[in-house]
């Protein structure tokens, strides 16, 4: 039985919850409100995944922006980085994508992006929730009311082009590679299909690409959740294999054996693969393997670490002007000379592209990777209890360096244990990594213990 | 100069002047409301007039009936009429008409319907208002949300009915100016001409959503502003107004004369209580007694109701449909048991047609059959206490006559009547008198000064 406070939350990363007792109508119209009113009058771009509560909100939604006087452009079903880029490309005050990402279907959310298509900052953020509580929405009277309108086609194409600039499209198209997709009948389904036959010249085995369908496996892409996609990799004898969230911001790889791709190595690859076109130096979360600073030094590129959360990372991007970025274990890869959001279709154009380049299959290219061996849990916790918890942590490894940035994280040469309170959940999380499987075992055994007791 | 804020939530619905009183949350919490009273199962049809607020108040009802577990046939812009056929076309659960009516642009207004595409009795629209007012929603889970559908082929349908009731093919003799005020008739009217080669000749035919050519009041004024003056010129048999959807009419003689709306009402008594078997028609305590006379020509009854339309349906409510003529308002709103007692101008402009048709004389000789009344009418802002006194002061005043303390006091001696009532829309008081023959002036502006010194 989940707890009631899972089932709706309101707060900095916008609204999100279960549908129907929990997340209202009303609520994703006041919600649009306040962003109507935030962003001001003009043109507001909204699209959702595939969700079957995601035509409900999106009334809803549209509902609040024309009652603040905005206008609204409907672009559908589409992937998240697609009405990210439309919405810093087309001149729109804002954009919303009604989405839960790769949450279970029974939630929704919204994602709310600004002018240039990027996620609100921190203070932007407080700000709208500060109006919605406030309630004091710009009210629109009859003749400041504006209408919908409608492009499916174009954010799609302008996507597209914003991707295939930085990859060598002839020399893919030529290689004909037999692809695996499974995007969970998600946002991704027609998208993805419409990228890889069509603009990539693959030949394409698809899973999971009807929108009209509900999700037919857990919606995070994880190694765990990919069975299926490994399944149609081995028995089509593709040479990759990807797999989407429902709103096609998160990437899953799997290798030409079946094998399911560690998330922070398909980063790893993605920032080899940017390193390679463009300077700049990498952002990741703290939570990231180190094999990513090992491939930045490669490239003689320093690494930046932020808080988890893609706005987080998407800031830190931002004021050291990074040449790519992203977030390991949830699948984010953000390359922002396409644009500054997670975006699975730069992580696939990287992925086909390397391997058109160097002839390697996706199993040799990883095994360039540097080895760590990685161990992620999670335990629930008592309020009141996280300070002295962290404290005990950081008392017991003095020899560690420390970074409180979000949470704790401790820091060896060879190794690393972050420990951080989940935003969305009451829950502690927790990595180990270690250049040695004992090494990391010992770590995390040391961690648990410690908050166990 | 912006229209002053408004918000009423009663038992005909939700209305107000949009941004300024009713907010995108009435909206959504009503049809929430709605979503939750109605019977999951059967679709929920929704149309709406051209106003520009009407996208927005759509947006936010189709998001609270899927939310409810509906599904929404949503029929675009079209009159109210054309939602209630469709109603009883799909057997729906009921529906939802997004529109002000005769109001000016800034308001907007939700009207509900039942089964069959009738307006909510008094106790199921009270049922409504309570939910409303606890705002406990049944909201269904992610996987029974409903879906929406667009259906754009309702308006034919409604004409198959009007077909039915008349005879289109011959009406098309008549050369008719209409003035839509930029409204949903203009959809109508257009297709009547294709479908039927009838021949209507249309002003103000633009939909628009934010400037109507002219205020959408029903009533002989606005006849005159536009309408009457070209219908010699373009040579018309009979000049028709409509508001922005369409239920009520006024009219204007082949003559070019403009007509006062409370015509209209006798006029299609005077037509349809010969055809029987109905002989009552039910109307409120304002209307002219015009009415009445024309009643007694054809053994017919008038049923006299307090104002506003729910008194009318549960009045209709509480009679067999067979013993009822017709119903109506002084306001131009006529409602038929052939159109299953729905305010439908276009059925009543069809019906005056077909009695031209039927007696082969013009509008202009017909409207000079009838004796002429003539009508006062005032207002009075009035602060809701004082109203009671004032009510029993006229009382006492005026001895001799029938008096009626229905809704405010209505007394009437032979040949003469007034009503004086508070309305329900602001702390006014409403002056009516009428007299056959001359204007009754002087007992007009004795009921305005006491009015006025109540006050």
């Amino acid at each position: 039985m989940p707890q009631r406070e899972h089932l709706l939350k309101i707060g900095v990363s916008g609204i999100r919850g279960v549908v129907g007792e929990f997340l209202t109508p009303a609520l994703a119209c006041a919600f649009a409100q306040a962003f109507g009113t935030y962003v001001g009058s003009g043109r507001v771009v909204i699209g959702r995944d595939t969700r079957a509560s995601g035509p409900m909100l999106q009334h809803a939604v549209t509902c609040g922006l024309l009652a603040t006087g905005c206008d609204v452009l409907d672009v559908g079903v589409l992937p998240t980085p697609t009405i990210q880029i439309f919405t810093g490309a087309t001149r729109a005050r804002g954009g919303i994508a009604v989405t839960a990402s790769h949450n279970p279907p029974e939630y929704n959310a919204l994602k709310l992006f600004n002018a240039q298509g990027l996620f609100f900052n921190h203070y932007e953020r407080n700000e709208l929730v500060d109006l919605y509580h406030q309630s004091d929405f710009r009210q629109a009277v009859n003749q400041e009311i504006r209408c919908v309108f409608h492009d499916y086609d174009t954010p799609v194409t302008m996507h597209f082009q914003r991707v295939l600039q930085h990859v060598d499209t002839d020399r893919i198209r030529r290689k004909r590679f037999r692809v695996a997709l499974d995007s969970v009948n998600g946002a991704g389904s027609l998208v993805s299909c419409r990228f890889l036959r069509e603009a990539l010249g693959c030949d394409l085995h698809a899973i999971s690409v009807d929108p009209a369908k509900p999700f037919p496996r857990e919606a995070e892409p994880r190694p765990d959740t990919l069975g299926e996609l490994a399944e149609l990799v081995r028995r089509e004898r593709c040479e990759v294999g990807f797999g989407q969230d429902p709103d096609g911001d998160r990437l899953a790889v799997v290798d030409e054996h079946g094998v399911v791709l560690e998330n922070d190595d398909v980063l790893a690859l993605a920032v080899d693969a940017a390193l390679r076109r463009v300077p700049g130096d990498v952002v990741v979360n703290l939570t990231t393997s180190m094999a990513v600073d090992d491939v930045a030094s490669r490239h003689g590129r320093r690494i930046f670490r932020a808080p988890v959360g893609e706005a987080n990372v998407v800031a830190t991007m931002q004021s050291v002007q990074a040449a790519i970025g992203g977030e390991g274990s949830n699948g984010g890869i953000i390359f922002p000379a396409a644009h500054l959001c997670r975006d699975s279709y730069t992580g696939m154009a990287f992925m086909l592209d390397r391997m058109a380049e160097t002839g390697l299959s996706v199993s040799q290219l990883a095994e360039h990777l540097p080895r760590y061996h990685r161990k992620f849990g999670k335990v629930g916790f008592e309020h009141g209890k996280l300070g002295p918890l962290m404290q005990a942590l950081e008392e017991s490894f003095p020899e560690a360096q420390a970074d409180r940035s979000d949470g704790v994280k401790l820091m060896w040469p060879d190794a690393w244990i972050h420990v951080r309170a989940s935003n969305t959940e009451p829950l502690l999380r927790l990595a180990a990594e270690a250049k040695s499987q004992d090494r990391m075992a010992s770590l995390y055994a040391k961690v648990v213990e410690l908050l166990e007791n | 100069m912006p229209a002053p804020a408004a918000l009423r939530i009663s038992h005909v619905g939700l209305r107000g002047v949009v941004g300024r009183g009713m907010t995108a949350s009435h909206v959504l919490d009503f049809a929430s409301a709605f979503g939750t009273f109605l019977e999951r199962g059967k679709p929920v049809i929704l149309g709406r007039d051209p106003r520009a607020s009407g996208v927005m108040i759509r947006e936010g009802v189709v998001s609270a009936l899927l939310a409810c577990g509906h599904n929404v046939i949503d029929l675009g812009v079209v009159s109210t009429p054309v939602i209630q056929n469709a109603i009883r076309r799909y057997d729906a659960a009921g529906g939802i008409s997004i529109g002000a009516s005769h109001n000016s642009s800034e308001w907007n207004a939700l009207k509900f319907f039942g089964a069959r595409g009738t307006y909510l009795s008094t106790a199921e629209a009270g049922e409504l208002l309570d939910i409303y007012h606890l705002k406990n929603f049944s909201f269904v889970g992610w996987d029974r949300i409903g879906e929406l559908r667009e259906q754009r082929d309702a308006l034919d349908w409604y004409l198959d009915e009007l077909a039915g009731a008349y005879d289109l093919a011959a009406l098309t003799r008549f050369s008719l100016l209409v003035d839509c005020c930029n409204g949903t008739s203009s959809l109508i009217l257009r297709r009547l001409n294709e479908r039927f080669g009838m021949n209507f000749t249309l002003i103000n035919a633009d939909i628009q959503g934010v400037s109507f050519a002219h205020e959408p009041s029903i009533n002989r004024r606005t006849v005159a502003l536009q309408l009457a003056p070209l219908i010699k010129p373009v040579r018309a048999d009979a000049g028709f107004l409509f508001d922005v959807d369409s239920d009520r009419v006024a009219i204007a003689t082949n003559e070019g004369t403009a007509i006062s709306e409370e015509l209209v009402l006798p006029m299609i008594a005077d037509y349809l209580l010969p055809q029987g078997p109905g002989r009552l028609v039910i109307t409120n305590l304002s209307t002219t007694a015009l009415l009445d006379e024309v009643a007694s020509w054809h053994d017919g009854r008038v049923v006299r109701v307090p104002v506003g339309r729910q008194a009318a349906i549960d009045a209709l409510a509480t009679y067999r449909p067979d013993q009822i003529a017709l119903a109506g308002e002084g306001t131009g709103a006529v409602m038929m048991p052939r159109f299953r007692f729905v305010y439908d101008g276009i059925a009543s402009m069809l019906a005056i047609l077909s009695m031209m048709l039927e007696r082969g004389r013009t509008l202009a000789e017909i409207v000079a059959g009838y004796p002429r009344y003539s009508i006062l009418k005032g207002e009075v802002p009035l602060v809701s206490k004082q109203i009671p006194a004032l009510l029993m002061d006229l009382q006492r005043r005026y001895e001799g006559g029938t008096v009626n303390m229905a809704d405010g006091i209505r007394i009437d001696w032979p040949g003469r009547w007034f009503h004086v009532r508070v309305s329900q829309t602001e702390p006014a008081v409403r002056v009516i008198c009428e007299q056959r023959g001359d204007p009754p002036v002087a007992l007009y502006e004795e009921l305005m000064d006491l009015a006025r010194s109540a006050a």
